[in-house]
């Protein structure tokens, strides 16, 4: 009954009708010189990707019980006003910018309430690489920017994915004087969501980790260390990998010689969307259901 | 605290034990201390952890037809809309790497968009034939195209609802087979909470006096993520079972074929059939579907 029915659909993803004859060529991008499709096109997931059932099937769930905090509704109490805000009422700063005074106290705001919606989740990882030599010249940037394309799999504005920026130049923000110019390139960067994501998180702990000498896992901060700090807060876990450890990517390993002789080591921030009071411990707790170890010095 | 230490002197039936201990201390009291309340006496629920024991999926889900021709379908988009692809930077002039990286482009092309779109090659055939060849004595030395283990395991096929095994792309949960008050029931692996133990102290030790310890079981958080309060014999002592749920990293469980008679690895369906109905309701969206 239901081989037929299969059969056919397999046969239909293997077989192509004649393409469609173009009315009219496609306009030209004009500075990639690549024709432009007329329509915006976003590709969505383009294989199954095993960690992001792992999530959905195991650590959803996990994170949810490990990081729950009872509060019945209206329990929580407002926020203590330290030092109030300009009158509202009043004419002079009804429409003005009205801080409190007392400045934003980011580091103190707790954090949401829990509910199923809002269970820790990794939204991206960002790699970046700063690469001292390419100020003096930039052409000692290209090595650098191959090897993320190959890390990742991205280009600038690649595979129709106008919601991700792809690769990109670092350029520096200002001049600091006898070392950086303002926008002359530093450095290379990349956002990685959804399939990417996990397929290098996959990478990372197969292949790199594991081979790592003296690595016993990302080291924590001592306990002593201020839990209010915006950094503590923002629910990023941070970490980088030497030069060293590059060769150790099969995407790299493969062709090493293509490269010079010293790759620069990355940075890797796991960005979850954990916020408020303990946010780095739930960020931890997510990137470690990853299986990327933690240690303390 | 008494009805604490008579529920755990008990044995097999605490219910019964405690809705007798009261009555008969009621009937003491009338007969000589007639300023004891008897009518309110002061109850303590019958507090048990059951552990819900999980066996992740060790397979990537099978993706369904539909899913399959969406896959097909985006990885046709992207590739039509990715960046040309930089060969000079990334292979030395007519390496064996480049050799192997252009036949195998061809190859996924041709899968993409069908063998018309791909142009024919313009070598010679006996170079194209030496390339095919190096290629393949490449691939011979990396290792490639082992035999993968087949995705159905030997228990699958005899249905040996006992092995770690089985059912590898589900979700699988340990259920014991014990004797409640003369009865056999299928349930989570559960025990009473003792004086001064925390819940998921108790539900640790419940898992393993219960299941045995030859395995390696993680439970997770301190927090009991469901509640079941069964009637019991006596209706004026409440009895709440805790769930805690656990993940199996290795081992297996043992049963001592006396209060607990046997066990099963399950998923969710199976499950359904074999508990009580009102158990059912509470454990089944704890479970996974997948």
């Amino acid at each position: 009954m239901s081989t037929p029915s299969v059969s056919r659909a397999a046969l239909n993803l293997k077989r192509f009708g004649r393409a469609p004859r173009l009315g009219k060529h496609l306009r030209k991008s004009p500075t990639t010189k690549l024709p432009q499709p007329h329509v915006k096109l976003i590709t969505r997931e383009f294989a199954p990707c095993r960690l992001e059932d792992h999530y959905h099937n195991t650590l959803q769930d996990d994170l949810m019980y490990m990081t729950y905090k009872h509060e019945p509704e209206g329990t929580r109490k407002a926020p203590r006003q330290i030092r109030l805000k300009f009158d509202p009422e009043n004419p002079y700063s009804k429409f003005r910018a009205n801080p409190s005074v007392g400045g934003s106290q980011l580091g103190k705001k707790p954090a949401p309430p829990s509910t199923p919606d809002n269970v820790v989740r990794l939204e991206k990882i960002q790699i970046h690489t700063m690469v001292k030599e390419s100020i003096a010249s930039k052409a000692n940037l290209l090595a650098p920017l191959m090897m993320v394309r190959a890390l990742t799999g991205e280009t600038e504005r690649g595979g129709g994915q106008h919601a991700v920026e792809g690769i990109q130049l670092v350029r520096g923000k200002k001049s600091i004087g006898g070392w950086l110019r303002q926008g002359i390139p530093a450095g290379v960067k990349v956002d990685l969501r959804g399939q990417s994501m996990y397929d290098f998180i996959g990478t990372l702990t197969e292949f790199v980790l594991p081979r790592l000498r003296d690595f016993n896992g990302v080291v924590l901060p001592p306990q002593s260390s201020s839990v209010n700090t915006p950094s503590a807060v923002s629910g990023v876990v941070s970490f980088g990998l030497p030069p060293q450890a590059m060769v150790f990517f099969p995407q790299l390993e493969v062709n090493i010689d293509a490269y010079p002789d010293h790759l620069p080591g990355i940075h890797i921030h796991f960005v979850t969307n954990a916020t408020g009071v303990g946010a780095q411990d739930r960020a931890r707790a997510l990137v470690s259901g990853f299986q990327i170890p933690f240690a303390r010095r | 605290m008494l009805a604490r230490n008579i529920l755990r002197h008990s044995g097999p039936c605490p219910r019964g034990a405690i809705h007798r201990a009261f009555s008969t201390q009621a009937d003491t009291s009338s007969s000589s201390a007639p300023s004891v309340t008897s009518s309110k006496p002061i109850l303590r629920p019958n507090i048990a952890t059951a552990v819900i024991l999980n066996r992740s999926p060790i397979l990537t889900r099978t993706p369904t037809p539909f899913e399959t021709a969406f896959y097909s379908y985006q990885a046709r988009i992207r590739r039509a809309l990715s960046n040309p692809f930089p060969h000079e930077f990334y292979f030395k002039q007519g390496s064996l790497l480049q050799t192997r990286f252009t036949i195998e482009e061809r190859k996924r092309e041709k899968i993409a968009f069908g063998p018309s779109f791909v142009p024919p090659e313009d070598v010679d055939p006996e170079k194209a034939a030496a390339d095919k060849a190096a290629v393949e004595q490449l691939a011979q030395q990396e290792g490639e195209g082992e035999e993968l283990a087949p995705r159905i395991h030997p228990s699958d096929i005899s249905n040996d609802i006992k092995s770690l095994d089985r059912q590898g792309q589900r979700n699988l949960y340990l259920l014991l087979l014990a004797n409640e008050g003369g009865k056999d029931v299928w349930r989570f692996p559960q025990g009473p909470v003792e004086k001064t133990e925390l819940l998921h102290q108790a539900a640790q030790r419940d898992l393993y006096s219960e299941a045995g310890d030859h395995m390696d079981a993680w439970i997770v958080g301190r927090n009991p993520i469901g509640v079941y309060k069964p009637v019991g014999p006596a209706p004026e002592v409440q009895n709440c079972v805790f769930f805690y749920k656990a993940h199996i990293m290795a081992g297996q469980a043992q049963v001592d074929g006396e209060k607990v008679k046997d066990f099963a690895w399950l998923t969710k369906e199976e499950i359904e059939p074999r508990v009580d109905k009102e158990y059912w309701s509470v454990v089944k969206d704890i479970l996974s579907d997948f």
